[in-house]
C-alpha cells in the first residue's frame, strides 16, 4: 500500500490531479465561510475590485454564488457516487462472486438500466417533482440511476477471482459466502472500487449540471449549483449580451473539478495496471 | 565465411523509467554452422527472450544495444534502422517461431491472410495479386501434411492448439529464413501434440525450407534429442557451452549440474533419484554484480567466489564458467 | 429450429431482449412521471380559468389524454353516480398507454393542442442531422487519434493525451457556449443560434442549404471535439493494452509494415471501444440535446426545453420515449456489428448452438 503511493507521487498526473481536487474541495467546504460577499449591486456588474467576478442577474456577487454552488456541486457529486458506488459494488460483488442464476438476474437487470439512458430517467422523476426538489433528491437520484455502470466492471471483476486458489481454499475451510465476499474478493477490489468511486463522483458533477442546465435541478434558498448558475445565466441570454463571468468561471470550475478527477483515475489506472506505462 | 550466425560478445540491456539500466544479457558470444541446431536452455527470466530480440536485430524501446555485434551470413544486424531490420532482416534472415501460439496469432485474421500479410510486407511488387498469393500459400502449406483448404481459412480461434502451432511454424518459415528461432515452440501444448509439432520442425528441416535453428526450451531432455550444441544460461550469461551429449550427460558447470537434478527424468535407471532443487533466485540485474552470479545459489561455492567474476573456460572439451568446475 | 444459423439465433435473442427491455422503458416512461406530483394537477395549477366549469372540462378532458380515467369505446368518459369521472386503476392506464404508444398515438401537447408525433416529427431530422454524424465521426475520429497516441507514445502522446483528457472532462454544452460566446458573440464569425437563417423558408434551396451548413458548425465541433476527447482516452489505453499482446509482438517479429501492424492494432481494440459506444450512447445523446438547447437548435432537445419549461408532460414523456427507444435501436445495431466484426464472438455463437 505504502509503496503504491509512493509510486503515485511520482505520477505527475496524479500530483497535478490531487493539487486542483484539493485546492476545489478545500475552496466549496471552507471558501463559503471565509468569504463574506459583497453587498447586493446592478444586475450583471463588470468585474471590478469590489465584485471580483462581476454579479448576476439580481446583482449577487459571483464568487460567493462560485463558492456555494461549487460546495453544492460537491455535495450532490460525492453523495451520488456513494449512492452508485455502494449499490453497483453490492450488486456487481453478489452476482459476479454466486453466479449461476442469481447472476443472470442481476446482470440483465443492470444491462436494462444500462441501455435505458439515465438522462431521460433524471428528466422524467425531475419534471415530475416541481417542489421540494432538494439536492438531495437530485444525488440520490443521479446515484440511483448511475450504479449500473459500477455494477458491471466490479461483476466482472469480482467473477475473475471467483476462481481463484485462495477463494477456493477460503471455501474448502467452511468460510460463508459473506465473509468470502467481504474478506477474500472486496480487500483485492478495493482500489479498483475506488477508482470507480473516482469516475462515480465526476459523473455525478456532470450529471448535476446537465440536469440543472435544462432547468430540472436543485430549487431553493441555498441551493445553487454550478449546474444552477449557467442555467441562470443562460435564461437570461448572458451569452448574447457578452457577460463572460456569467458563465466562463462556472464552466471552468466544473470542467477543473472533472478534469482532476479524471486525471487521479488515469494516474491510478497507471500504476494498478503496470502495463499502461512504458 | 563458414558461419552463418555469428555473436561476438553480445550485451543487451533495458532502460528503466528512471534511467536505470538493466543487462539482460551479458557477454554472449557463439557461432553457428549452416545445418545446426542449437539449444538455449535456462530458466524464465534468463534473458533467452532479450536474446532472441537481439539475434534479430530487433531493438525495441526500452531494449537496446549495449555492445558487441551479431552477424548473420557475414552482415552486421547492429547499427541499422528498424525500417532496414524489418525489411531486410526479419523473416528473410532470422525469424521467430514463438511460444503460445494461441496469443500470436491475430484473432480477428485468417490464417491465409496473416501468412499473405508477411509475403507483402517483405515483397517488393507491391500490387502483388492476392489469389496468386494464396496459390503460394497453399503450396508451402500442402507440405505440411494438414487440411490445408481449412486451415488457411479459418481464423485462428477455429483451430486446436496443434494446428494453431504449426500455421505459426509454416508462417515464421515462409520466406526460408536463414536462422529460425523457435522459443519453447512446444511448451503450452500436450504431449501428442509435442510430437507432432517437433516432427513438424524435422520435416521442414528435411525439406530444406531451413537448416539451422536455435531451439529455446527449459526442456533439457527434449534439447538432447534435438540439439546438436546446448548452450546454459544463467542471469544473462552463458555458463556453460558444447554438444548435446556433453552438457546433458556430463554437466560440468554447477547451475547446469542443478538443473539436471531438478529434471524429472522418465529415463528408467534413474527412477530412484530424487528430483533436486535449486534454493534461491536468480540475482538482480539492475546492480553490477562483482562475483560469480550464481555464487549465492551455488551448491560448491567458495567465498572468494562473491567477489571474483568467473570466465568461460575450457573443461573437457566444452565451455564452462567457473573456475573450480572439472 | 435455428441451430444451423447460429448468427440468425443470436439476432433474434437480441431483438427479443431489447423488445422486452423496450417495454420495461415504456413502464418506467409511463410511471416515472406519477412518482412526485400528478402531472395533471401540475399542469392545473399553473393555469387560469374563466369559470369552473371549464376549468372541470379542461381537467378532465387532460385526465382523459392521460389515460387516468375510464372511458368507453365511443371515447366516452364514464362517471359514477355522482357525475365524477371514475378513476382508472394504475394497471388498465398502463395497458392502456401502450396501447396507444404502439398505434403510434403519443397524446397532445398541452400548450398548443398539436399532436405530439407532430412535434416530433418535425424536431427530429434536425436531431439526427447533428448527432448522427458528430457521433460517428466523433467516434472515428477519437479512435484513431487514441491508436496511434497509443502506438507512436513520445511526444505525440504526451500533447493528445492530456489534451483528450481536458476535452473529454468538458461537458458538451459548457464547450458549446465557450464556443458561441467567442465565435458567435466576441468575433461574430458564425452564427449564434439556430438551425438555419430565419429570413429563409425551408426547402430545397441553394440559399437555404448554405445557411443549414454555416449554421451547423458550431453545434457540430461543440460535440464532436469533446466526444473525439472521450473516445480517444479510451482507446489510447485499448491500444496500449492490445500493443503488449503476443499477437502484436509476433506481427512484429514477423516483420509486418508498419501501417499493417497499426490495422491490426486498430481493430482488435476497436471492438471493445464498440461495445463501450453502445453503453454509452445514451449518455451521449442526452449531453448531444443540451447542446441544442444552447444553440437554440429546433431539434428534440430544444423541444423538450420548451416542454419542461411548460410543463408540458406529453411531450417531455414523448421526447423521452423517443430518445429511449433511438438508443435501444442503437445498441441493437452495435451488438450485430460486433457478432459479425469479431470471429470470437460468432465462434462462441456456434458453440452456444451446439
Amino acid at each position: 500500500m505504502f509503496k503504491l503511493l509512493k509510486n503515485l507521487i511520482k505520477e505527475p498526473m496524479f500530483v497535478i490531479g490531487s493539487v486542483l481536487f484539493l485546492t476545489t474541495i478545500f475552496a466549496g467546504l471552507l471558501g463559503p465561510f471565509f468569504y463574506t460577499a459583497a453587498p447586493e449591486g446592478m444586475s450583471y456588474e463588470t468585474p471590478s475590485s469590489q465584485y471580483w467576478l462581476g454579479t448576476d442577474n439580481l446583482g449577487q456577487d459571483y464568487v460567493a454564488l462560485l463558492l456555494k454552488g461549487l460546495q453544492n456541486s460537491l455535495y450532490v457529486g460525492f453523495m451520488a457516487g456513494i449512492i452508485a458506488t455502494t449499490v453497483g459494488t453490492l450488486i456487481g460483488l453478489f452476482g459476479g462472486f454466486k453466479g449461476g442464476i442469481v447472476d443472470d438476474i442481476l446482470n440483465m437487470f443492470t444491462n436494462l438500466f444500462i441501455v435505458i439512458p439515465s438522462f431521460v430517467v433524471l428528466v422524467l422523476v425531475s419534471a415530475s417533482w416541481p417542489e421540494g426538489r432538494s439536492l438531495t433528491l437530485i444525488a440520490v437520484l443521479i446515484g440511483l440511476t448511475t450504479w449500473p455502470w459500477t455494477a458491471r466492471s466490479v461483476r466482472a471483476q469480482a467473477a475473475s477471482l471467483r476462481g481463484r486458489d485462495h477463494i477456493s481454499l477460503a471455501r474448502i475451510n467452511g468460510a460463508t459466502n459473506l465473509e468470502i465476499i467481504f474478506k477474500h474478493i472486496l480487500p483485492y477490489l478495493a482500489s479498483y472500487v475506488f477508482m470507480v468511486f473516482i469516475m462515480q463522483v465526476a459523473s455525478g458533477i456532470l450529471s448535476e449540471s446537465a440536469i440543472s442546465m435544462i432547468g430540472l435541478g436543485p430549487i431553493g434558498e441555498g441551493s445553487t449549483s454550478l449546474g444552477v448558475i449557467l442555467n441562470t445565466a443562460k435564461n437570461n441570454s448572458a451569452i448574447t449580451y457578452g457577460y463572460w463571468w456569467g458563465i466562463f468561471p462556472a464552466a471552468i470550475v466544473i470542467t477543473v473539478i472533472v478534469f482532476a478527477l479524471y486525471l487521479l483515475n488515469n494516474s491510478m489506472e497507471g500504476v494498478f495496471n503496470p502495463r499502461l506505462r512504458k | 565465411m563458414s558461419h552463418i550466425l555469428e555473436v561476438k560478445d553480445l550485451t543487451l540491456h533495458y532502460l528503466t523509467r528512471f534511467g536505470q539500466k538493466i543487462h539482460a544479457v551479458t557477454d554472449v558470444s557463439f557461432t553457428m554452422k549452416q545445418g545446426e541446431i542449437l539449444g538455449i536452455a535456462g530458466e524464465s527470466g534468463c534473458g533467452k527472450s532479450t536474446l532472441v530480440n537481439g539475434l534479430m536485430g530487433l531493438f525495441i524501446p526500452p531494449l537496446y544495444p549495449t555492445s558487441g555485434d551479431v552477424l548473420v551470413n557475414g552482415e552486421s544486424l547492429m547499427n541499422r534502422t528498424p525500417q532496414d531490420i524489418r525489411v531486410n532482416v526479419l523473416s528473410q534472415k532470422v525469424s521467430m517461431i514463438p511460444q503460445g501460439a494461441f496469443n500470436a496469432l491475430n484473432p480477428t485474421r485468417k490464417i491465409k491472410d496473416i501468412a499473405a500479410d508477411v509475403m507483402a510486407a517483405h515483397s517488393e511488387n507491391k500490387s502483388g495479386n492476392k489469389n496468386e498469393i494464396y496459390e503460394r500459400l497453399r503450396e508451402r502449406f500442402d507440405l505440411f501434411g494438414m487440411e490445408t483448404e481449412r486451415i488457411l481459412n479459418a481464423y485462428p480461434i477455429q483451430l486446436t492448439a496443434g494446428e494453431r502451432q504449426r500455421s505459426v511454424i509454416g508462417i515464421s518459415t515462409l520466406l526460408n529464413p536463414k536462422v529460425v528461432i523457435a522459443d519453447e515452440p512446444t511448451s503450452a501444448l500436450d504431449v501428442t501434440t509435442q510430437k507432432v509439432v517437433i516432427k513438424m520442425i524435422f520435416d521442414l528441416l528435411e525439406k530444406n525450407i531451413f537448416s539451422t535453428m536455435i531451439f529455446i526450451t527449459h526442456e533439457l531432455p527434449l534439447l538432447r534429442h534435438v540439439a546438436h550444441n546446448i548452450a546454459i544460461m544463467y542471469a544473462g550469461e552463458f555458463v556453460e557451452y558444447g554438444t548435446a551429449v556433453q552438457v546433458v550427460h556430463d554437466p560440468r558447470h554447477p547451475y547446469t549440474k542443478a538443473l539436471m537434478g531438478a529434471m524429472l527424468s522418465a529415463d528408467a535407471n534413474q527412477k530412484n533419484k530424487k528430483p533436486t532443487t535449486i534454493e534461491g533466485a536468480p540475482p538482480s540485474l539492475a546492480k553490477k554484480i562483482e562475483g560469480c552470479r550464481f555464487a549465492e545459489r551455488c551448491p560448491s561455492a567458495r567465498p572468494e567466489c562473491r567477489s571474483k567474476g568467473q570466465n568461460l573456460r575450457m573443461v573437457g572439451e566444452r565451455l564452462v564458467r567457473c573456475d573450480y568446475a572439472e | 429450429m435455428l441451430k444451423k444459423y447460429p448468427t440468425v439465433r443470436y439476432v433474434l435473442q437480441r431483438a427479443i431482449w431489447y423488445f422486452l427491455t423496450f417495454l420495461v422503458a415504456l413502464s418506467l416512461n409511463f410511471f416515472l412521471p406519477r412518482l412526485g406530483s400528478d402531472p395533471v394537477d401540475i399542469m392545473m395549477a399553473q393555469s387560469s380559468f374563466s369559470s369552473p366549469e371549464i376549468r372541470k372540462q379542461t381537467e378532465e378532458n387532460l385526465r382523459k389524454d392521460f389515460g387516468l380515467i375510464v372511458v368507453d369505446k365511443q371515447g366516452n368518459i364514464q362517471r359514477d353516480e355522482k357525475g365524477n369521472a371514475i378513476k382508472a386503476s394504475k394497471i388498465s392506464q398502463l395497458v392502456n398507454y401502450i396501447g396507444q404508444v404502439f398505434k403510434g398515438d403519443l397524446g397532445t401537447s398541452f400548450k398548443n393542442q398539436k399532436k405530439v408525433s407532430e412535434i416530433i416529427v418535425q424536431a427530429l431530422p434536425w436531431t439526427l442531422a447533428l448527432q448522427l454524424p458528430t457521433i460517428l465521426f466523433g467516434w472515428i475520429f477519437g479512435n484513431g487519434l487514441g491508436a496511434l497516441a497509443a502506438y507512436r507514445r513520445g511526444v505525440f502522446d504526451k500533447v493528445i493525451f492530456p489534451l483528450a483528457l481536458l476535452m473529454s472532462s468538458i461537458p458538451f454544452f459548457v464547450f458549446g457556449m465557450v464556443l458561441v460566446y467567442f465565435f458567435g458573440i466576441v468575433w461574430e464569425i458564425f452564427p449564434a443560434v439556430g438551425a438555419y437563417s430565419l429570413e429563409l423558408t425551408p426547402g430545397f434551396s441553394l440559399d437555404f442549404i448554405i445557411s443549414v451548413a454555416y449554421h451547423y458548425i458550431l453545434p457540430f465541433f461543440s460535440i464532436f471535439l469533446i466526444l473525439a476527447g472521450g473516445q480517444a482516452i479510451g482507446m489510447r489505453s485499448m491500444g496500449i493494452y492490445e500493443l503488449g499482446t503476443d499477437y502484436i509482438k509476433y506481427a512484429k517479429w514477423l516483420g509486418l509494415k508498419e501501417s499493417r501492424v497499426l490495422v491490426y492494432l486498430f481493430r482488435n481494440a476497436m471492438l471493445p471501444q464498440l461495445t463501450g459506444l453502445a453503453l454509452s450512447i445514451g449518455q451521449m445523446v442526452g449531453g448531444a440535446l443540451i447542446t441544442e438547447m444552447i444553440f437554440s437548435y429546433p431539434g428534440l432537445g430544444m423541444a423538450m426545453l420548451t416542454a419542461i419549461q411548460t410543463n408540458d408532460y406529453p411531450v417531455i414523456q414523448g421526447v423521452t420515449l423517443l430518445i429511449t427507444t433511438s438508443v435501444l435501436l442503437a445498441n441493437f445495431t452495435v451488438d450485430i456489428l460486433i457478432a459479425l466484426l469479431d470471429p470470437r464472438v460468432k465462434q462462441s455463437l456456434s458453440m452456444d448452438a451446439k
